[in-house]
């Protein structure tokens, strides 16, 4: 296996390619997007959350002056698309609303103000349809539906009865038996809060018709190749006559992933032949644009005394709002967190209600596993009388263990990052009265999907690399530093080039930890075949077999006469004359084998007993990258990730009115993020077991450093005070109702949910 | 996002003739850190705006022995937290500034529009409240005198007449003796409205009793309150625990908090035991011996004790 000292470019920390640009305020954002006679866009929002849209009236908008176009739901050709599994949705409603927020009418004016005024003239009549918001009353007999017409919709699989869009399942060994064969059986139920994805930039795009008649959008995206889909599929064009050109991202984790309101602005600017720009407000965001919904997890575990977990039994019901925007899928693969539990039985239910739909954020929904599946630890340790590091020791995953998708572990640091932590928490501790330590485990895959990469060689022998992927946190810095390290150039000779869908060779979308590992897998194969190229032409002029030639800090050489040999400059300026032509590498793939991610967080806190309030003192975290491509970008990654945890796990809580579900606090004020006053340095230890697969053995970094916080800090907090809170956030509130002996436990009705399956 | 007329007086009496012609539909702005918010968002839309950014005079902040601090409308929330005669003499109004927002809001912040904006909330106003302060009020009709606890009417409302400006704030001198805190209860760190908050003031006779003691609670009733129960249990007892703990509780007593996305009604009431007791305690503790700037922020705003 390579080592870091091997390497040149690698294991070094290297500022970001765009930093001079980002820091002196140059960088694009699609805000920043100017175009002659462009107008602004404005949005009507849904008053009600389940409606039949009796009528809208737009004539005194349309007639206010500067108002150029007003459309609705109607104006759209009549399509349901999806971002998830199902095609449940209308891009903007033609009959019903579904949620409070819903966009139902977009108006283009000379300016904002205009626009604004123009859509508060919108009349719009509703009829109140029963509506249902609280996902666990959604599913019972009886209930009001939020889709009546479900199971005639494209991808419905499932004849499940009330409002159930969506049910995952993973099987293994004999559940019952385990359950009867051990020594104990604890059981617990865990509910995780609505998330945002809380990212500084809002959404923003600009759409243009050309001449021609091709639809340009300027967008703040992760995900360029999946809007053009989305909006080919609403506005029924092919997706060669769009073309989207994705500007810097002011952050996504998850949120611009796929079409958000690019449409409106597109059809704008068809309908007005103008170019339209619609910028969100921070309240739209939190009102229209998917977040994270709450998260209802039943597990139930049979133990042995020695601690060995032989079953697990969870349930999780993911709120999915008035649309499937994310799936639960990624869920259902962590119910048995980073453990080998030989039988199981785990259950997904995506559920609609009347609220906004859900999107993705982070690795949806493992974050609220793994508060429920690590909580859950501590209590069985608590429960058996055993230290839940060792618990978590003896039952870990090792090689050669099988997931649950059924792919075999390859060979992993999960083992060394449980010992670094114990040994940089100095666990177990005695600590002073009210003060914890807690632990939690965090597994993921490093991200797979469709990845490409072209390396061209200019003139002076540096070289230019094109990919499809949106920069996000950094890639496009990583990237560059795999493409010199492969090319044995530094990076400074790696130009990246800015790219659109025009341009670029499809790629798949900037997120899930798929970027560095898959695309970088891309990167590096492209630049190996630079090289290839590179010695093939060195090895016709210098007139010596390909294999005499070494290459290394950009020159290709003969291993036996190192003076003689050719520079990139050299070879890129006879390659325009040469048989093969400019050389240009390039590379594709379509997936990556499994690569899983494991880490170890460990906090430590101080409870105030009076107020119930939680004082963060440490937090450490111990990730196995395999190998860091730039190891600040990668504690970047790690400390970030943590942060957002931590914002789950303490104050981050976005609420929905119990009767119609409009988010009850839709801005940063009353959302609250952990600002650096609160947070604890964040203490990294970066493991390294190189992986199987992916560029020079790295592996993804990006998610798992987000799912640890709830659930260590709540084992910190039962270490501290004893009390075991089951919900997020961990609010003072909840804190001091435990630890007063009033807090009540989560109902959950799980034999209904067996008997529904014919489970006894 | 409606549009306003922009208007800019050089003087009170331009200021009081451009709020008296415009009447309703003029609102008179500080440092606009409320304006902007209510603006955007619809709820506030006038037709002109006054700012009193250019009016001469207002931004001071003055001591002297005979008449206390003097706050001039235009001061801003910073100004006081970094003002050394506050530091030293009113521990509890600085506490109240640091807990406040953010170094960017406090900068334009003013200590007149957060009493003027007559927030339930309002992070300056227990302190101000427990200080005794008195309000320097005019109108184009003259000028008058309101002490701090008739200025509150209902959640933003006060007792000034539509045209009228706050220009001054005053607070008397302490006493001898006298410590103070107030302790803001919230989840976070920086940047967010009090889910409660509670300024003490305690003065101690030679003797060990409470000569004067003045409890104030924030985000638990419709406007900021004094605890005038609370406080009337300590005037010429000793401060010891069970004292403060009776004050604690008839301060909880005494609230009529509501339930909101911050915070539930039973907890908010808990809260203010439990930060009158602190409060109380530290001012007892201090009395005659002003803490540190560095300790009056950390206690202003720590999050677990
Ligand atoms: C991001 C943010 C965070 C905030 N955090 C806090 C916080 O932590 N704690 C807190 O208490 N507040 C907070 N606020 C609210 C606000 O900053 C305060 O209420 C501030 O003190 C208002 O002062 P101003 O000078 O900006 O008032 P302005 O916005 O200019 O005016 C507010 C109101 O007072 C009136 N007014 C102002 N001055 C006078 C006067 N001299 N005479 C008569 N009427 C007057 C105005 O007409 C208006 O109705 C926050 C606001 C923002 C935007």
């Amino acid at each position: 296996m390579t080592t870091a000292t091997q390497f040149k470019v690698l294991e070094q920390n290297h500022p970001r390619v765009d930093a001079y640009e980002k820091v002196t305020g140059r960088a694009a954002y699609a805000s920043d997007v100017y175009l002659p006679g462009m107008l602004a866009c404005k949005l009507l929002p849904s008053a009600r959350n389940h409606a039949r849209i009796v009528s809208i009236d737009t004539g005194e908008a349309a007639a206010l002056p500067g108002v150029r176009a007003v459309i609705t739901g109607t104006d759209f050709p009549d399509i349901r698309f999806g971002s998830g599994a199902l095609r449940d949705r209308y891009v903007m409603p033609r009959e019903v609303v579904n949620f409070v927020g819903e966009p139902i009418a977009a108006v283009a004016a000379d300016d904002e103000a205009t626009a604004q005024e123009a859509i508060e003239l919108i009349k719009v009549e509703y009829e109140d349809i029963p509506s249902v918001v609280n996902p666990l009353s959604a599913m019972v007999e009886g209930a009001a539906s939020v889709h009546p017409e479900l199971e005639s919709y494209e991808g419905y699989g499932f004849t499940l009865g009330h409002n159930v869009s969506t049910l995952l399942d993973a099987d293994r060994g004999d559940v019952e038996q385990a359950f009867r064969d051990a020594d104990v059986v604890v059981e617990d139920v865990y509910r995780s809060q609505g998330i945002n994805q809380g990212f500084l930039e809002p959404m923003a795009c600009v759409a243009d018709v050309e001449p021609s008649g091709r639809l340009v959008v300027y967008a703040s995206t992760q995900g360029p190749y999946q809007i053009r889909a989305g909006l080919a599929a609403v506005l029924e064009m092919p997706v060669s006559r769009i073309r989207i050109v994705p500007m810097e991202l002011g952050g996504g984790f998850g949120a611009k992933l796929r079409l958000a309101f690019e449409a409106f602005p597109a059809l704008l600017a068809m309908r007005t032949g103008r170019p339209v720009k619609l910028v969100n407000t921070r309240e739209e965001v939190f009102t229209m644009n998917g977040p994270r919904l709450p998260v209802t997890n039943y597990v139930r575990s049979g133990v042995m005394n020695d601690g060995t977990i032989v079953a697990r039994e969870a349930y999780t019901i993911f709120d999915v709002g008035a649309y499937l925007g994310a799936g639960p899928n990624s869920g259902i693969g962590h119910g048995i967190g980073a453990y080998r539990i030989p039988n199981f039985r785990l259950r997904s239910y995506g559920v609609y209600t009347n609220k906004i739909y859900v999107g993705s954020y982070r690795a949806s929904g493992v974050a609220d596993m793994t508060f429920a599946v690590e909580s859950h630890m501590d209590h069985i340790a608590q429960q058996i009388g055993m230290d839940p590091y060792d618990l978590r020791l003896h039952n870990a995953l090792r090689e050669g263990d099988v997931s649950v998708s059924g792919a075999v572990v390859p060979s992993n640091g999960l083992i060394e990052t449980l010992e670094a932590i114990k040994e940089k928490m100095e666990w177990p501790r005695q600590l002073e009265d009210g003060h914890g330590l807690g632990l939690a485990l965090c597994e993921w895959r490093s991200g797979s999907g469709p990845s490409t990469a072209a390396i061209s060689v200019n003139d002076d022998g540096t070289v230019s690399l094109l990919t499809g992927s949106t920069d996000i946190s950094g890639s496009d810095t990583s990237l560059a530093a795999i493409a010199a390290e492969a090319l044995g150039i530094p990076m400074g000779s790696v130009i990246v080039a800015k790219r659109d869908t025009d341009m670029a060779p499809y790629t798949g979308q900037s997120g899930g930890s798929r970027v560095v590992y898959s695309q970088g897998t891309a990167v590096q194969r492209a630049a190996e075949d630079t090289v290839q190229k590179l010695m093939a032409l060195a090895a016709e002029r210098l007139g010596v077999p390909e294999d005499a030639l070494g290459c290394e800090d950009g020159r290709v050489y003969v291993m036996d006469n190192e003076p003689q040999g050719l520079t990139f400059a050299q070879l890129a300026a006879a390659s325009i004359t040469s048989r093969g032509g400019p050389i240009i590498g390039t590379a594709a793939l379509s997936s990556m084998p499994y690569t899983p991610v494991f880490a170890t967080q460990a906090a430590e806190v101080k409870v105030d007993r009076d107020t119930g309030q939680i004082k963060l003192l440490r937090y450490v975290q111990a990730q196995d990258v395999g190998v860091a491509i730039n190891p600040m970008a990668v504690e970047g990654q790690l400390d970030g990730g943590v942060v957002q945890g931590i914002g789950r796990a303490l104050t981050e809580d976005q609420q929905f009115d119990p009767d119609n579900g409009a988010v009850r606090n839709p801005s940063f004020a009353s959302y609250l993020m952990p600002l650096a006053i609160d947070l604890p340095e964040i203490e990294d230890v970066l493991i390294r077991v190189p992986a199987e697969d992916g560029p020079f053995g790295a592996r993804a970094v990006a998610e798992p450093p987000g799912f640890g916080p709830p659930a260590a800090i709540a084992n910190a907090v039962y270490d501290a005070v004893g009390v075991r809170v089951k919900q997020l956030p961990l609010s003072g509130e909840r804190v001091l109702a435990a630890l007063n002996g009033d807090y009540d436990e989560i109902p959950f009705d799980v034999e209904a949910l067996r008997l529904a399956e014919g489970i006894i | 996002m409606a549009r306003f007329d922009y208007l800019e007086p050089r003087s009170l009496d331009e200021a009081l003739r451009m709020l008296a012609d415009g009447g309703n539909s003029t609102r008179l702005v500080a440092g606009s850190t409320d304006f902007l918010v209510r603006w955007r968002t619809g709820v506030w839309r006038p037709d002109s705006v006054v700012c009193m950014q250019h009016v001469p005079g207002l931004d001071h902040i003055t001591w002297n022995p005979d008449d206390g601090l003097s706050i001039g409308a235009m001061a801003t929330v910073q100004d006081i937290e970094q003002n050394g005669d506050v530091r030293s003499r009113y521990p509890a109004l600085v506490a109240g500034a640091t807990a406040f927002a953010g170094v960017q809001v406090r900068n334009l912040a003013t200590v007149a529009g957060n009493v003027c904006n007559a927030s339930p909330a309002g992070d300056t106003l227990p302190a101000l409240l427990a200080y005794n302060a008195q309000c320097r009020i005019i109108g184009t009709g003259g000028e008058r005198w309101l002490p701090m606890d008739e200025v509150f009417v209902a959640p933003g409302r006060t007792a000034l007449e539509s045209g009228e400006i706050l220009t001054e704030i005053r607070l008397p001198p302490p006493a001898e003796n006298t410590g103070g805190l107030y302790i803001k209860h919230s989840p976070r760190g920086a940047m967010d409205i009090s889910a409660v908050g509670v300024a003490s003031v305690v003065s101690l006779n030679a003797d060990g009793t409470c000569a004067s003691a003045r409890i104030a609670l924030g985000a638990v009733a419709p406007t900021p309150m004094r605890a005038y129960g609370a406080e009337g249990r300590l005037v010429g007892q000793i401060p010891d625990a069970a004292n403060i703990a009776e004050a604690g509780r008839l301060a909880a007593q005494s609230c009529n908090p509501i339930a909101d996305v911050r915070s539930g009604a039973d907890y908010r009431r808990e809260m203010v035991r439990v930060l009158t007791e602190r409060t109380l305690s530290h001012a007892v503790a201090t009395a005659g011996n002003p803490p540190s700037y560095d300790d009056i922020r950390r206690l202003a705003v720590q999050t677990a004790w």
